[in-house]
């Protein structure tokens, strides 16, 4: 795909990433789609469905968010991703080595892909749902809110593609004909669940960014140089999310506490889990996914405090002991669930449930919320 | 729409799948301005809608939506909520061995 040089257009631009018009976008890439086609039919790709979800939420309630109280910082916010300081940063440029798709370990190569297609997935089903919001709300705040963040993801979506086509794996787009079912989201549980994934997806991305600055002997694919910018994009999600909850104090105040306490229990366990279940990807980077996670939970609570009325205590004894405790009886309860053992599944589950609760059951700690919600990328 | 029976209705739409570069993405507009609940279940009709590399396709086609039935509507707000973590995927599947 970099072997040929596309025609300079109007602007000058050669890349999408860089056209400033529609049409101009759309000559650059007919020019890459005749390229394309060449090389797609030459090679074989692997085809992998990509299976977003589909959300619904209460649009009443999204509409009636008024950002007045925040008005001043999301402004500046909204004004920021309008200037779209990261149009033409997702292009490859001479950073972008040559990858030794064949050469890779089959164990790393495996789960590398994996770690693509899910990225790739995630940013894609952000996508879906942001533009969703954007298409029902008629708040003008709001709409113009998801229509950017959809702008970012989908273009986030794009660049991984781009890379999985360099493995040879297509990602296909045919699920629109397919039966899906559209589930169901308070607004509010939306602001938790996608602020706290666009912070901990910001703290994932920068942890790993940093390491590799210091370790680049392990940087065994390209794309690891274009995470700063691309988590800068997630943290000004973030930001925004976190303007939504400060329009209205009870989001953050009396059971909801309960419910964000939930939250941050959960998608952090989540992680940890699912980290621990890819150790072919953390040894190629170098990485020990305990002190991976730590680094990220650290960093996630420091910038949650913007605000959340609490942090997790993740240096309690407890802690790390049940994390362990629950990503050991998750591998036994996939054992037991493939080699068919009824009992251990149960076993199993009893164990995970209560290795959850008992994480859930750490008393977490107060924090007051500063006056002012705004953040910068600053790890 | 009962409480136990699924309705089903066929509606016009529009179909955008963008394959490209800076943009991925695939959306699905009902142009008679019909609206989702939740439980229901929308399929969009035709063959597959393939966009090529570098494409934007856009098609109007017709979708058939199942409407989930009162109680499913019910049940579905009741527990969707929990479907949160769907939306932090960790950049990893849920498939436990690869
Ligand atoms: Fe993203
Ligand atoms: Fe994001």
């Amino acid at each position: 795909m970099n072997a040929h040089t596309p025609k300079t257009h109007a602007s000058g631009a050669t890349h999408t990433a860089d056209a400033t018009t529609v049409e101009e976008g759309l000559a650059i890439q007919e020019e890459q789609a005749k390229f394309d086609s060449d090389t797609a039919t030459a090679v074989a790709m692997q085809n992998t469905l990509l299976t977003p979800r589909f959300y619904t939420t209460d649009f009443d309630e999204l509409d009636a968010v008024d950002v007045t109280p925040v008005r001043e910082d999301w402004d500046l916010l909204i004004a920021q991703m309008q200037a779209d300081p990261n149009k033409g940063h997702f292009r490859k440029t001479d950073d972008w080595d040559h990858v030794d798709w064949d050469g890779m370990e089959p164990g790393l190569r495996k789960e590398f892909i994996d770690f693509l297609i899910s990225s790739c997935t995630a940013e894609f089903s952000g996508c879906v749902l942001y533009k969703e919001m954007k298409r029902r709300g008629s708040n003008k705040d709001i709409t113009q809110l998801f229509q950017l963040m959809a702008r970012d993801e989908a273009r986030h979506a794009g660049f991984i593609n781009d890379a999985l086509r360099e493995a040879g794996v297509a990602v296909n787009l045919g699920f629109l004909t397919q039966k899906k079912k559209y589930t169901y989201f308070r607004p509010k549980f939306i602001y938790y669940a996608t602020y706290l994934s666009e912070k901990i997806g910001y703290a994932r991305y920068i942890t790993i960014f940093r390491h590799l600055e210091a370790h680049p002997e392990h940087r065994f694919h390209p794309i690891f140089k274009w995470f700063r910018e691309w988590c800068n994009d997630e943290f000004s999600h973030g930001e925004a999310f976190a303007l939504l909850m400060k329009t209205d104090p009870k989001l953050t105040s009396g059971v909801n506490a309960y419910w964000i306490k939930f939250f941050l229990t959960a998608v952090y366990a989540t992680m940890y889990v699912r980290d621990h279940q890819r150790p072919a990807f953390h040894a190629a980077l170098g990485v020990d996914p305990d002190w991976y996670a730590h680094e990220v939970f650290t960093k996630t609570s420091k910038l949650s405090q913007q605000i959340f009325p609490l942090t997790l205590d993740i240096d309690h004894p407890r802690w790390q002991r049940e994390l362990v405790a629950l990503q050991k009886a998750n591998a036994d309860l996939a054992l037991a669930v493939q080699r068919k053992q009824t009992l251990k599944k149960w076993g199993a589950q009893a164990r995970a449930a209560r290795a959850f609760v008992s994480l859930l059951l750490i008393p977490s700690k107060a924090n007051k919320v500063p006056a002012s919600t705004r953040m910068e990328p600053v790890y | 729409m009962g409480i136990l029976t699924k309705d089903v209705e066929r509606h016009p739409c529009e179909v955008e799948v963008s394959h490209c570069f800076d943009s991925l993405h695939a959306h699905v507009k009902f142009t008679d301005g019909a609206v989702i609940w939740p439980g229901d279940e929308v399929i969009v009709k035709g063959p597959e809608i393939m966009a090529p590399y570098g494409h934007v396709v856009r098609e109007q086609r017709e979708a058939v939506i199942f409407r989930a039935s009162k109680l499913e509507r019910l049940w579905t707000r009741l527990t969707g909520d929990f479907e949160f973590m769907e939306l932090c995927e960790f950049s990893f599947s849920e498939e436990v061995k690869l």
